[in-house]
């Protein structure tokens, strides 16, 4: 008798586990209301002034704006919360006219002193994304609708800083007044937010999921999903499963290029434009690569073509110049060709032929693929080549220890914003942020701050002349130009998304078919 | 008993020790920049030296390290460079996910090792088989177990979650223990319960498995062992029934092997969670762990460091109590 009721107990206890584990998948379907998309880790903090990576920049760029912004799919700046502005002959001083009737989440009216607070927030913060607010001399604030500011010098980006994905975001009174404490209310933008987008940050629960509501009081086209579900799901093969289970929307980033052919009919793959750059860095101050002729010879191993084709499997082509195509115009075709006697020729010169190829982690695992297919190039011209996985803070610790770095860096980066100084400046200057083998030009540097304020036509001149210094000395090779890869379900349309916000879709205008 | 007990805290306190040097060393000598990753690829250099001196990377390395014990030793942690937060108040948001899934593993592998080990002990044709079984088994990597564990009962049955503590869309209980089984059942709330007890069980039983099967292993041999003791013979003679000998003779002469064996197999379990965690998005320790990881945290990474190594200590100094508890001959080593 008792061992019939320990049967029956564990049997009710498994129908009870079961019940709730098939209720959950079928309760979490898809919903006309829901939106569920995954996250592979936490993003830093929801805080404009703070964040400064790229996962997250969805739930800023739904919560927050800017005064101007980048159009669907293309780099032509527009307003945002600006309707209009202007910009002085002398360039120092620009003027924008606010959108009237605007609203923060908390209610409060957006005002020109709202955006004044704003900005100066950015720069009392002091965070990373503060650099773009540095060139400016003064703000003021005329009437409730119109901003101005003033520069210290002409600063060419200072319009595409604005539409950056880490540009300057309005937060809003809740944040700035009322919740400030003594640290500029960062500290309550670490779970909540205050913005004016067409979605309010509802909650931020770290490790598991942040939740964002539609904001019904937007003052432009309301959002279609009522909720966003970010859902923090850091292995890519269970982001697909449940994928495949309906059990999320889609998947934004750093799924495997491999298995898009493999995918059932009821998703999608839709490719989309983006600034994301594959680069391969030579650290050359170190043998073998530190011989010019070394890197000649390097140059003749690479097949651009057969890395974008197979690694890639379509989602990445050739690049075009030292910077991403969109952003600078009449770049010249790269000088990649292979040569198997020039690559051996070159091999022989080298002085040590043990060399490490580092690749920073990626989730998709495109750079590995990446770097196996150079190790076999390599191998070919005489080189030992050791590869090695690495992760990016490890990466900025290189330019410390050169003798111990890596030989070469394979990584995949994207300018600040849609301009090429945002680019040149972090990976071509000297003391670039992401020149993680210290490539050093004097003429490349002078390139790039004669160009800061000159005028377009002549910093053009003076980009396309820094970044064929570049190309020339053999220091950084660009690979491939990286598309966004969106996996979604087949029913979500309204897909759209900015090639200078990288792996971020705009949740406001996604719907579902029919709905 | 006192005797034993002071000598294992000294041991304790020793082992954490090493741990925080091991941990400050490691951190030391990875050539990473976490100033630079901090304020970003667009800083100036003087940008990353003021971030560098405010983190107190740019001082010499034996004051750092003094400034690092001289804070661990008061339980400050600092805050992690990436969350922002005190890391220890991150260590409080994580820690209850890793506990009821250690817990939850940690009761399941003592289950299962235990009712093994008895069919183990059974003998026969199926006790061969199944020895078999558990060496293949104790051989498979955790990773393994939990994507094949997702496949069968997430993808191909339909039955079981695959990520997650608990169903996205529900309300969680603000229980006082912030354990979801625990505090549901406090809040009656079913729901929540059913959740997350569905979502606790293939994360829980990958972390069991290999637990398990060492436990069984071990219980088993020692099992066979007491099973040709006089004493059990005389049990026999005496006509009591089998299962009685054993669970009243056997097992619990048997448990002490089996008790060490179990307090060392959840260091391995500690070490599962990382991995177990990461597969099924289970948002605890392992988890916070990894994120850091990938961002060079070292607050982060030391925090969670020292507090998994003082779990693994603390456990097996209790595993130790428990075992001169049970056998006063141990208690003179």
């Amino acid at each position: 008798m008792t061992r019939h009721l320990i049967a029956a107990a564990v049997l009710a206890a498994a129908l009870t586990i079961v019940g709730c584990g098939s209720t959950d998948k079928k309760s979490s379907k898809a919903s006309s209301d829901v939106l569920r998309i995954p996250y592979l880790a936490d993003m830093s903090v929801p805080d404009p002034d703070v964040f400064y990576d790229i996962e997250g920049n969805s739930v800023i760029l739904n919560q927050y704006e800017g005064l101007l912004k980048y159009a669907p799919g293309s780099s032509e700046i527009v307003g945002s919360l600006a309707d209009s502005w202007t910009v002085s002959p002398d360039r120092l001083t620009y003027t924008f006219k606010l959108h009237p009737g605007v609203k923060f989440h908390s209610g409060a009216p957006l005002t020109s002193k709202s955006v004044k607070a704003a900005f100066q927030r950015r720069l009392d913060v002091g965070q990373a994304p503060a650099y773009m607010l540095e060139p400016v001399k003064s703000m003021s604030t005329p009437d409730d609708l119109t901003f101005v500011v003033k520069l210290k010098s002409p600063v060419n980006p200072f319009e595409a800083y604005m539409a950056s994905s880490w540009g300057p975001k309005i937060i809003g009174p809740e944040a700035i007044e009322t919740n400030a404490g003594k640290d500029f209310g960062q500290t309550y933008l670490r779970t909540k937010g205050d913005g004016t987008g067409p979605y309010k940050l509802t909650a931020f629960q770290r490790g598991r999921q942040y939740t964002l509501t539609r904001n019904d009081e937007y003052w432009s086209t309301k959002a279609n999903f009522k909720t966003v579900l970010i859902k923090i799901t850091p292995d890519i093969g269970t982001q697909r499963l449940e994928l495949q289970n309906g059990d999320l929307d889609g998947i934004v980033k750093s799924f495997p290029a491999s298995e898009l052919e493999s995918l059932p009919d009821s998703l999608t793959v839709i490719k989309k434009d983006a600034n994301l750059r594959l680069l391969l860095y030579v650290n050359t101050s170190k043998a073998p690569f530190h011989d010019p002729a070394v890197r000649e010879g390097l140059r003749s191993t690479i097949d651009v073509d057969q890395l974008v084709t197979q690694a890639y499997a379509g989602t990445a082509t050739k690049s075009v110049g030292a910077y991403p195509e969109a952003i600078l115009e009449g770049q010249p075709e790269l000088p990649y060709a292979v040569d198997a006697a020039k690559a051996m020729a070159a091999g022989d010169k080298a002085k040590t032929k043990k060399i490490t190829l580092a690749y920073t982690a990626d989730e998709s695992g495109v750079q590995r693929r990446v770097g196996e297919l150079l190790q076999a190039k390599l191998k070919e011209a005489g080189f030992d080549v050791t590869l090695r996985e690495v992760q990016l803070p490890d990466t900025y610790g290189y330019v410390k220890r050169l003798k111990q770095a890596p030989d070469l860096l394979l990584q995949t980066n994207t300018p600040d914003a849609a301009h090429p100084d945002t680019w040149a400046r972090i990976v071509f200057y000297s003391t670039g942020g992401l020149n993680f083998f210290g490539f050093a030009d004097k003429g490349v540097d002078k390139a790039l701050d004669d160009a800061l304020a000159a005028p377009e036509d002549e910093a053009n001149k003076l980009y396309l002349e820094a970044g064929q210094k570049v190309i020339d000395s053999n220091s950084i090779f660009f690979l491939g130009n990286v598309k966004d890869v969106f996996v979604l379900q087949k029913d979500l349309q309204g897909v759209q998304s900015v090639p200078a916000y990288p792996w971020t879709i705009d949740y406001a205008t996604l719907k579902r078919g029919g709905s | 008993m006192a005797t034993l007990i002071g000598r294992r805290l000294v041991a304790l306190f020793a082992v954490l020790c090493g741990l925080a040097v091991i941990v400050f060393v490691l951190q030391a000598i990875i050539p990473s920049d976490p100033a630079r990753a901090m304020v970003g690829a667009s800083a100036s250099p003087e940008a990353v030296a003021a971030k560098a001196r405010e983190l107190g990377y740019d001082k010499p390395l034996p004051q750092r390290f003094a400034d690092y014990v001289g804070r661990t030793a008061t339980g400050d942690l600092q805050s992690s460079l990436r969350t922002r937060n005190e890391v220890t108040d991150d260590l409080a948001t994580f820690a209850p996910a890793s506990l009821e899934l250690a817990l939850a593993a940690a009761v399941l592998a003592a289950f299962m090792g235990i009712g093994l080990a008895l069919a183990l002990a059974a003998g026969g044709r199926a006790a061969r088989v199944l020895r078999v079984v558990l060496v293949a088994g104790a051989s498979v990597p955790g990773f393994l177990v939990a994507l094949l564990a997702i496949l069968v009962f997430y993808s191909l049955l339909g039955v079981l979650p695959a990520s997650g503590r608990v169903t996205d869309t529900l309300v969680l209980p603000e229980g006082p223990t912030q354990l979801l089984l625990i505090d549901s059942l406090l809040a009656l709330d079913p729901g929540v319960f059913g959740s997350a007890l569905a979502h606790l069980v293939l994360p829980a039983f990958t972390l069991a498995l290999v637990p398990a099967l060492a436990i069984a292993r071990t219980l088993a041999t020692s099992l066979e062992s007491v099973m040709r003791e006089d004493y059990v013979r005389t049990a026999r003679s005496k006509g009591l029934r089998e299962r009685s000998i054993i669970v009243r003779h056997g097992l619990r002469n048997a448990a002490g092997p089996a008790l060490t064996m179990g307090g060392l197999q959840f260091g391995l379990l500690l070490a599962g969670i990382v991995v177990v965690e990461q597969i099924f998005s289970w948002p605890g320790l392992g988890l916070y762990l990894s994120q850091s990881i990938a961002f060079s945290d070292f607050p982060a990474i030391t925090g969670t460091t020292l507090l998994l190594g003082t779990t693994y200590v603390v456990v097996n100094f209790l595993v130790d109590v428990a075992q001169a508890a049970a056998d006063p001959r141990i208690r003179t080593i």
